[in-house]
């Protein structure tokens, strides 16, 4: 019977659903972590009885088919760009972007990714680096013996230099925009790749055109709900068991057709 | 004598496929825009005997096969998911949806944005505008879509509202006419076209799951499974009475 198969499908949909909903869970706290949902079409219809198809020669058609339809399929995993609330932290390198746009990384081997983690940091040559230790574009090094590291709303930093009362400028940290940021390839440690179907990456100026502001001594949270998530797991998981239900009760039919004749 | 086997097998065949109706309602119990699917049923009688010289006129018998399934429009419930790309259809219209085969209609308001900017669904086909299909520019944001279907966008640094184009709604007189073709999708029958509505509203940031009811898709599962049990005995007290029938009557003297 179709049904066994049908119910397959739901339960195999159902388990992609929980680990999409608890990979948010698990990333409630992680900085700039952008939450995903499991989105699900039907399957193919068979056409039994095909609806509109003429019923005689006076031309009278068929008011309603028979369709069969053949379970759910998943068609993606978006992730939802919305903006997440911002944390104060005290730290001087933490920025937090208020709006559009995403932080841009070279990576050791030259390519670009991009991320709205910006939780920074200094190495030992004064690079403003994210966690792994790659700089964030363009390159900014802060001097030695700076102090009072400020960042603008633009992303302009500003330091204080021993003998100077006066704020220099020792650098500004982009922005790149992309048409669907959705789009984008996850690659793990918050960082993402572009793609063919994120668009060309936009680099930009914080605050302007478009592009969102940025705030200093702050970080981005995680957009996952708690309680729509729950919400989400408590429904997963009972749809899981109703499509369990429907195998053992196509089960029970079979069985008593193979015991119809002794 | 045969006719028990044959009527009960009529049934359970129906049945079977009530059931492969009620699993891909079960199995769609979480997809966005989906709207169930009911069975129905009608008799259909045999003709009774040509000869007619019985004691007792032959007595006609029906049997029972499946006429149609019909699509079951409930508004499903709305969840909020605060998606600015998510809008739920509040009425009886439909997004209009461009395929390589054509036009085809949705319920589905899990909308994405591609590549090009354009509006499309998450199978990445456009979503319809008044206009043609819907386009971001490269600086929008803060995307608004109106209840009537307008969406406009924050330009850049721009304070004032651009439109970007108006959603398609569409509805059928007949929505029964409508075919199911998977992917959230439906086609115009034939004979129902679409007619441009303005009595349905669209809300943003929610989506509208599948109107599938699990506790009706549960006790109609198990009158299912029941009926079905309750023909295979009836089928196996006929195929007993055979058997005790042919062991008497046939009990060849030895």
């Amino acid at each position: 019977m179709r049904a066994l198969y049908t119910a397959a499908t739901g339960m195999a949909a159902q388990e992609l659903n929980v680990q999409v909903i608890s990979n948010n869970i698990a990333n409630l706290r992680t900085t700039g972590y952008k939450k995903q949902r499991a989105a699900f079409q039907d399957l193919i219809y068979d056409h039994v009885r095909r609806v509109g198809a003429q019923a005689s020669d006076q031309g009278t058609i068929v008011p309603v088919g028979i369709d069969i339809g053949g379970g759910v399929k998943t068609v993606g995993t978006p992730r939802l760009m919305s903006q997440g609330t911002l944390a104060a932290t005290g730290n001087d390198l933490d920025i937090a972007i208020r709006g559009e746009g995403f932080f841009k990384i070279l990576m050791p081997d030259g390519t670009f990714t991009y991320t709205r983690d910006g939780s920074f940091q200094m190495d030992a040559t004064g690079r403003v680096v994210n966690a792994q230790g790659n700089p964030v574009q363009p390159t900014i090094t802060i001097p030695q013996n700076a102090s009072g590291i400020t960042i603008n709303a633009q992303g302009q930093l500003t330091v204080t230099l021993p003998g100077s009362t006066t704020p220099t400028l020792v650098g500004q940290i982009g922005l790149t925009r992309f048409i669907n940021k959705a789009g984008l390839q996850p690659i793990g440690d918050n960082l993402f790749t572009e793609t063919p179907a994120s668009g060309v990456p936009q680099d930009g100026i914080a605050n302007t055109d478009g592009y969102g502001d940025m705030q200093q001594s702050n970080l981005e949270q995680a957009n996952v709900e708690v309680v729509s998530e729950i919400s989400d797991l408590i429904a997963a998981q009972r749809a899981y068991e109703m499509n369990a239900k429907v195998i053992s009760a196509v089960d029970q039919m079979l069985q008593s057709t193979s015991n119809m004749f002794r | 004598m045969q006719n028990t086997l044959l009527v009960g097998l009529s049934r359970q065949v129906v049945l079977e496929r009530q059931m492969d109706v009620v699993a891909n309602n079960i199995a769609n119990i979480n997809t966005t825009g989906y709207k169930a699917d009911r069975s129905l049923f009608e008799e259909y009688l045999a003709s009774g005997a040509h000869e007619d010289n019985f004691a007792n006129s032959d007595r006609r018998v029906s049997f029972v096969q499946d006429r149609a399934t019909f699509h079951d429009f409930a508004p499903g419930p709305t969840q909020e998911t605060k998606n600015p790309l998510d809008v739920a259809i509040d009425g009886n219209a439909f997004l209009v949806v461009q395929t390589p085969a054509g036009e085809r209609y949705t319920r589905d308001g899990g909308l994405q944005i591609n590549n090009l900017g354009q509006l499309v669904t998450v199978s990445g086909y456009q979503v319809l505008g008044n206009s043609g299909p819907i386009v971001f520019q490269p600086t929008d944001h803060d995307i608004s879509i109106a209840a009537d279907g307008n969406v406009t966008v924050l330009e850049g640094t721009g304070r004032i509202d651009s439109v970007r184009g108006k959603l398609r709604m569409v509805s059928f007189a007949q929505a029964q006419q409508l075919l199911k073709e998977g992917s959230n999708l439906y086609s115009a029958g034939e004979g129902s076209a679409a007619q441009p509505t303005t009595t349905s509203q669209l809300r943003q940031g929610f989506v509208e799951k599948s109107n599938v009811n699990s506790v009706t898709e549960m006790s109609r599962m198990i009158e299912i499974t029941r009926t079905y049990t309750q023909i295979s005995t009836l089928l196996q007290s006929q195929s007993d009475l055979h058997k005790s029938a042919i062991e008497k009557l046939a009990d060849v003297p030895t």
